[in-house]
């Protein structure tokens, strides 16, 4: 479609396939024009319920561990499990229909419905509904289709997808709703509070579930053993939706399917808190179908018997179980974790962040795995901060499975002689030579940093020409918006060469091997050196290493091959280290999490196995271990705060990865324990993420994300100034865009304690 | 297999479980004319009270309730959609949510627990088990959990679809929950 001038006006289902780039980028401008507070508030909600649900759960990573092991022996075993569940279905007393693609899952429903000469159908939230288009089908059968979720419902009336697979509708406002409903119905009600608002819709739902002639529902999980479903909901629709109407239909996919009802003990736990963070919703329905009680009988009407349908949906599942990347998405049990603790899918929801169906950072696998490939696309707005993994339910590495789909997109690209001499001139791998010249532009980093830094006066005098930048955004899409860090005239490792001085070496220490990472490096050597000076403060026997890169910036764009050619010989540079029992230091938490997390997918099994029995940790982190050996250093007599010239009071902001990794607590610790008084961020990401914010496609977004942060430090700075601190250096830049001071690594802050 | 004396700790974290969850909770003797006035207390000045008769609790526990005028334990349709208040036994409380187990293939225990505003659950106190995953296990209450079609209800139903947070969408707007000791 064409550009559409004012993003308002843009309806969420002219942007919803996102195989149009041009959609795509049209949905990121409507929903940051339109959506982006509701979205933000009902998001932020659910994550900071859920952190605080889960942290009750004494058992919480015990019982995530058993649930990815519950899903994955049940679709190693789905072939047996599906045969196994049809004999328990039909021994009930309930049909069993297994449809391969969407449209005979459609057919199978409008017969069912036909015979039964049903006019009128309630529905119960089904995101896998959506999926196969039923509304339509059954409209083109002549039945009345009644959603009766009242996010559905809302969707229904303005003719939208869903934005969110646990909420659909929550990038509705209260405003806009009573705007819609005043808009689409005559009624003489105010409408103007959330209680009016729903008054209006039961009542018009209420007598449609009285009069319905079947009823369908969606199920959580399905198991095999008994034929038993899990239906979880609050609203009470989805009970009405099974206990009143003499027809059930319960439709699922096939990756439903778990092989016992003693199974559900695991995931009653998990999906409720994982999703809304409450410890159960209103209403969890354990049944194996059809009911013994009767149905209701309207009055007037005879009473029937009741009838119960499972219809099961492989739509492309069979095929993504035989595909190593997107397997794992198979696990997924739709709880909306991932949506809700992604920095992008906060800001601009499902509507930008999705697809016709599925969203958030689990559902380009899924568009992929239910449609075509270029459906993803969205998931570009996975940035790899990968503060989804921890709180994936069943383990999943989402990032992964969208750096493995922007690899396959990147392979659908035509090859160019530009993009190949260009992957060959800056090391790309040859396979990665057809991505497009921006990816390879920013997959290479280190090389274009490299040569900037050996001519830094040249390089930051071009990089500050508009004309240069112009050049720049219109040849690999690097906004001229973002202000470009100047590059330094010596690098990391040159710096280190020439100020040796090892301080007091202790000998009860592990020996540091200190990474050299390129972005620290090529980019901010002071810190690096900070880094290296407070170690050797403590009495750490540092070495710095060649400064090899890891294959961060590589994965970020899909370019996998050209990440293991980075990946394999860094591994072998650590290894005699590793090898000899040294500890390795990563400043650059990005790479700290190459480390402890991606390697496995770039190493062959032998070498993952050997590198992941060494130790990596972030610099603070060494200096908080000395807290718990035998002789305790006095940090606030080490780094005293009232010395620093920066004064006490800091605002400290950790980097996305450097919390999956576990390793910011100890930074806050150590600034504390050191006498400064740390205000801390609670965003999850600060939307810069490596190049994502130079990105021109992509720099609006960025900022948005990050004015979370802003408003935060802001907000931290009401009773006086703040001097600003980061461990990442994305971070260092985003807050640097935004706040227009220049900001510390934890380590500079600490060495500008000393005398 | 249960215990014949209920854990004192296990009514307390009900109590309160159920309590954040936005039920109202009483806990009382085991006895008709105990039971008859906590649950007209609830009920108020309603002017009918569906009543689906127990599975597992005495019958003559509810007797003396049954006996008032505007109780219906065989209602018509009619009466189905239009009552103030539903009265049902639960086979099983939740202590770590405060939920109560609710049969749903047993005559009309299903609606009747659905259809009014006002939910009533009469549960025994030996019946609660610690959490949600105890209803899945065989050797937890007769491994009832695993047998039956049931509703774990945790307080009223509720959306947030609308903006704010709403109690009282499709199913009961008040759940009240009466404990027997």
């Amino acid at each position: 479609m064409a550009s559409v001038a004012n993003p308002a006006d843009i309806n969420p289902r002219q942007v919803a396939n996102k195989s149009d780039k041009r959609a795509f980028l049209d949905a990121i401008r409507m929903t940051l024009a339109v959506q982006s507070p509701a979205v933000r508030h009902n998001t932020q909600t659910f994550n900071r319920n859920r952190y605080a649900a889960t942290a009750r759960l004494a058992d919480y990573d015990a019982l995530k561990d058993r649930a990815r092991e519950i899903k994955q022996n049940a679709i190693a075993n789905l072939p047996e499990l599906l045969r196994q569940l049809e004999a328990s279905v039909r021994a009930n007393g309930g049909h069993f229909y297994l449809a391969k693609t969407a449209a005979d899952a459609d057919r199978y429903i409008s017969e069912v419905l036909t015979r039964h000469e049903a006019k009128l159908v309630v529905k119960g939230k089904s995101i896998t509904s959506e999926e196969i288009k039923l509304n339509h089908a059954l409209e083109a059968a002549g039945i009345t289709v009644a959603e009766t979720d009242l996010a559905e419902f809302i969707l229904q009336v303005a003719d939208e997808q869903p934005s969110h697979i646990v909420a659909p509708a929550l990038h509705y406002s209260r405003e806009r709703i009573t705007a819609l409903f005043k808009r689409k119905f005559t009624t003489d009600l105010p409408l103007d509070t959330g209680e009016e608002l729903t008054v209006f819709a039961r009542e018009k739902l209420r007598q449609k579930f009285i009069a319905a002639d079947a009823g369908i529902s969606g199920a959580n999980l399905i198991a095999a053993d008994s034929g038993s479903l899990m239906l979880v909901e609050s609203e009470g629709n989805i009970r009405m939706t099974m206990i009143l109407p003499p027809v059930h239909i319960a439709i699922a996919g096939i990756e439903k399917v778990v092989p016992s009802r003693t199974d559900f003990g695991t995931f009653i736990e998990l999906l409720p808190r994982s999703g809304t963070g409450q410890p159960l919703t209103s209403y969890v329905s354990i049944l194996h179908p059809p009911l013994k009680a009767p149905p209701f009988a309207a009055p007037g009407k005879q009473p029937k018997t009741r009838e119960f349908h499972l219809v099961l949906i492989d739509n492309g599942r069979s095929r993504m179980r035989e595909d190593p990347v997107l397997q794992e998405a198979l696990r997924c049990i739709r709880c909306s974790a991932c949506l809700n603790s992604c920095a992008n899918f906060e800001t601009v929801g499902g509507h930008a962040f999705g697809g016709e169906t599925y969203s958030g950072g689990i559902g380009g696998s899924w568009e992929a795995g239910t449609g075509k490939l270029l459906n993803a696309r969205f998931s570009e707005l996975c940035t790899g901060c990968s503060r989804c993994v921890n709180n994936c339910p069943v383990r999943i590495d989402i990032p992964w499975l969208n750096e493995a789909l922007r690899q396959r997109m990147n392979f659908e690209q035509p090859a160019s002689a530009a993009k190949s001499g260009f992957g060959a001139m800056t090391g790309s791998a040859a396979e990665d030579r057809v991505a497009p010249l921006q990816k390879q532009f920013f997959a290479n980093y280190h090389v274009m940093a490299k040569g900037a830094t050996r001519f830094a006066s040249v390089s930051n005098a071009l990089t500050s020409m508009p004309f240069v930048r112009g050049v720049m955004e219109s040849v690999v899409g690097l906004d001229r918006r973002r202000k470009l860090p100047p590059f330094p005239k010596k690098t990391w490792e040159e710096l280190y060469r020439t100020q040796q001085g090892r301080g007091t070496v202790r000998t009860d220490l592990p020996k540091v091997l200190m990474l050299a990472d390129v972005f620290t490096n090529y980019g901010s050597p002071e810190r690096g050196m900070a880094a290296v000076r407070v170690l050797r403060e403590v009495g750490f026997d540092v070495e710095l290493s060649a400064p090899l890169p890891d294959g961060r910036a590589a994965i970020s764009q899909g370019m996998i091959a050209t990440a293991r050619e980075q990946a394999v010989p860094l591994a072998a540079m650590l290894m005699p280290h590793i090898d000899n029992g040294e500890t390795v230091c990563v400043l650059e938490p990005s790479v700290l999490a190459m480390l402890r997390f991606d390697y496995a997918h770039l190493l062959d099994a032998a070498t993952w196995s050997r590198l992941s029995k060494g130790k990596f940790v972030e610099p603070l982190q060494l200096v908080w271990s000395l807290t718990e050996g035998a002789s305790l250093p006095d940090l606030s007599k080490a780094f005293p705060a009232g010395r620093s010239p920066h004064g006490k009071h800091v605002f400290y902001h950790s980097h996305c990865q450097q919390r999956t990794c576990n390793a910011a607590t100890e930074t806050i610790e150590v600034l504390r324990a050191c006498g400064f008084d740390v205000v801390t961020s609670s965003v999850e990401c600060c939307g810069m993420a490596g190049s994502f914010g130079y990105k021109r496609d992509y720099y609006e977004l960025s900022m948005a994300v990050g004015e979370d942060l802003f408003a935060q430090v802001r907000a931290a700075e009401q009773d006086g100034p703040r001097t600003l601190v980061a461990s990442g250096t994305s971070c260092h830049e985003q807050l640097w865009a935004g706040m227009g001071r220049k900001v510390l690594h934890p380590a500079e802050l600490l060495v500008s304690t000393l005398a | 297999m249960q215990p014949a004396i209920a854990q004192p700790s296990l009514i307390e974290d009900f109590t309160s479980a159920a309590v954040q969850a936005v039920a109202t909770v009483q806990l009382i003797d085991r006895s008709p004319a105990a039971l008859r006035d906590a649950i007209l207390q609830a009920v108020g000045d309603a002017p009918r009270i569906l009543f689906a008769p127990p599975q597992e609790l005495s019958a003559s526990l509810f007797a003396e309730f049954a006996r008032d005028p505007r109780v219906r334990a065989d209602p018509t349709p009619e009466e189905m959609v239009a009552s103030a208040a539903g009265v049902t036994e639960a086979f099983a409380g939740v202590a770590s949510t405060g939920s109560v187990c609710i049969d749903i293939s047993f005559e009309r225990t299903g609606m009747v627990s659905l259809l009014a505003p006002l939910q009533i659950a009469v549960v025994a106190a030996e019946t609660i088990v610690p959490q949600p995953r105890d209803l899945f296990r065989e050797d937890v209450l007769g491994g009832r959990g695993l047998q039956r079609d049931f509703v774990f209800v945790t307080g009223p139903s509720a959306t947030a679809d609308m903006g704010p947070l709403v109690r009282g969408v499709h199913g009961p707007h008040k759940l009240h929950i009466i404990v027997l000791r």
